[in-house]
């Protein structure tokens, strides 16, 4: 009895080392990762914000999906108006920190998708802008910069993959409602 | 054993605490991400409605009578009307036209027929120096704009080429299509046989530019004067730096093919800084180029419209009378 007693009178004590609630994690990061899950947020939720602005009218947004060729034109048409207004609503969910796990997973997810997306039209040869941030459509081929748009897109993906692997951030809708506290 | 018994009623009390505790953490894991759905859906969804209700309804009224100008662009304006110069520079392999003409089409119809606006279309090429097919697709449809103009008919095959545009690098606007098109609106035997002729001819004219003439030039351009000042120049201007230096573009003199080349020129050189015609749709009301949340927007273009002082048509009607002015 006494010697099982032992190392769980321990535990106290090893709580207030640096190693303390997690296994394998630091005090130090314990203090850094809410806020580098902040910055994450508000840097993503601005971008999305500014990508979704920058899409308007949804004319221009229609033609510049319809330059990946992927879709029939009613889908085309569909995905203009409703991608920009998507992205607007991940980055109102990202601002409040409601959901924070769930729409950290899903940005990571669209900025895959959009990788793909750009990777295809290199791929078929076509020589077309991204339309990430507006724009969009045919342009010269010494002017693709499909590199560019691919390594931005994979550090959003990742800003996205750390809100969702780290949901603990301050400023947040979740930790009023109690979770990720 | 007493005490062994309290123990594990303790332990799995404990435990029973534990999953009930995690149980929760689920449920409430599962209504927040609920009330996220639940955001996104109603911004998508009301932001959807509400970029959806920018829209004009289907005119089908009658147009308002279009005239043949001398450089070959068309005017459509009801009768003595007094109101802004609407001017549309497209290009018909350009995606963004496409776009222009589906979004505001209806809205310049019926402003055309309400004595609103006097709307000036000015079919160019801006694609006429990249490669085949894009350039072949981009001429060739401009001729055979042109030639449906002969036959007063030109705001309807516009809106029939567009809603057939190629997508970019496909080869597409063949002859036979172009024909086919202009037989749906019911044109005279008569129109038709000569738009045919007409279209035949136009092919000939741009496969031969876009293949043996336009390469060979664009290369002694880049040798001779260089890619930076050859960067600069309008095709018009290349055109006569070629006939000087022993690439004679004599036969495209006279031809639907020449005039739209000479009209993407004009139209290149006629605005100058904020008002410069940098691509296409370019949007001009009285000569002031619009942005595109103006002019892609039906609200934006029937709001400038309204806006705007009547203006003055720039070009000269076509003279040679007959079937250059007709009411459909």
């Amino acid at each position: 009895m006494r010697q099982t007693e032992t190392p769980s009178s321990q535990t106290p004590a090893t709580d207030t080392s640096p190693t303390s609630s997690r296994p394998g994690t630091g005090a130090r990061w314990n203090t850094v990762q809410p806020w580098l899950t902040l910055a994450c947020r508000l840097g993503l939720a601005g971008v999305l914000l500014y990508s979704a602005v920058s899409k308007y009218p949804p004319a221009l947004s229609v033609q510049a999906v319809e330059a990946y060729d992927l879709f029939p034109p009613d889908i085309a048409r569909l995905i203009g108006y409703t991608l920009p207004l998507f992205e607007l609503a991940l980055a109102v969910l990202l601002l409040l920190g409601l959901a924070t796990r769930f729409t950290g997973a899903v940005s990571t997810l669209l900025m895959l998708v959009f990788i793909a997306g750009i990777i295809s039209a290199m791929a078929r040869g076509l020589s077309i802008d991204c339309g990430c941030f507006g724009g969009g459509g045919q342009v010269d081929p010494e002017e693709t910069t499909y590199g560019l748009s691919i390594a931005r897109d994979i550090g959003f993906a990742a800003m996205g993959a750390v809100i969702a692997l780290w949901p603990r951030s301050p400023l947040a809708v979740d930790r009023a409602l109690g979770l990720f506290r | 054993m007493g005490s062994e018994a309290r123990r594990r009623s303790r332990e799995k009390l404990k435990e029973q605490r534990a999953k009930e505790r995690k149980a929760a953490q689920r449920r409430k894991n599962l209504i927040v991400v609920g009330i996220a759905v639940v955001v996104v859906l109603a911004i998508v969804g009301i932001g959807y409605a509400v970029l959806n209700a920018d829209r004009q309804e289907d005119f089908a009224g009658d147009l308002a009578p279009q005239t043949l100008q001398e450089d070959g662009s068309v005017v459509m304006a009801a009768e003595g009307a007094e109101a802004p110069v609407v001017e549309v520079y497209a290009d018909y392999q350009c995606p963004a036209c496409r776009q222009f003409e589906l979004t505001t089409g209806d809205l310049l119809k019926e402003s055309a027929a309400q004595g609103e606006a006097v709307v000036h279309y000015r079919p160019i090429s801006i694609f006429a120096e990249q490669q085949v097919p894009i350039s072949s697709n981009s001429l060739r449809s401009a001729a055979a704009a042109r030639a449906a103009a002969d036959a007063g008919l030109f705001v309807q095959y516009n809106d029939l080429l567009f809603e057939h545009q190629p997508t970019e690098g496909r080869e597409g606007y063949t002859p036979e299509q172009l024909k086919e098109w202009f037989a749906q609106l019911g044109p005279t035997p008569e129109q038709q046989e000569e738009f045919d002729a007409r279209v035949d001819e136009e092919a000939e004219v741009v496969s031969r530019f876009t293949e043996d003439f336009l390469p060979p030039l664009a290369q002694d351009a880049q040798e001779q004067i260089g890619q930076e000042t050859l960067g600069t120049m309008v095709l018009s201007d290349l055109l006569a730096w070629g006939a000087d230096n022993g690439h004679d573009p004599s036969f495209l003199d006279g031809t639907y093919t020449g005039e739209i080349i000479e009209a993407t020129g004009n139209a290149y050189t006629r605005f100058s800084g904020d008002n410069a015609l940098r691509g296409t749709p370019s949007v001009y009301i009285n000569g002031e180029l619009l942005d595109n949340d103006t002019a892609m927007t039906v609200r934006g273009l029937s709001e400038a419209i309204s806006s705007a002082e009547p203006g003055e048509v720039g070009t000269e009607p076509m003279g040679d009378g007959g079937d250059a002015e007709q009411n459909s």
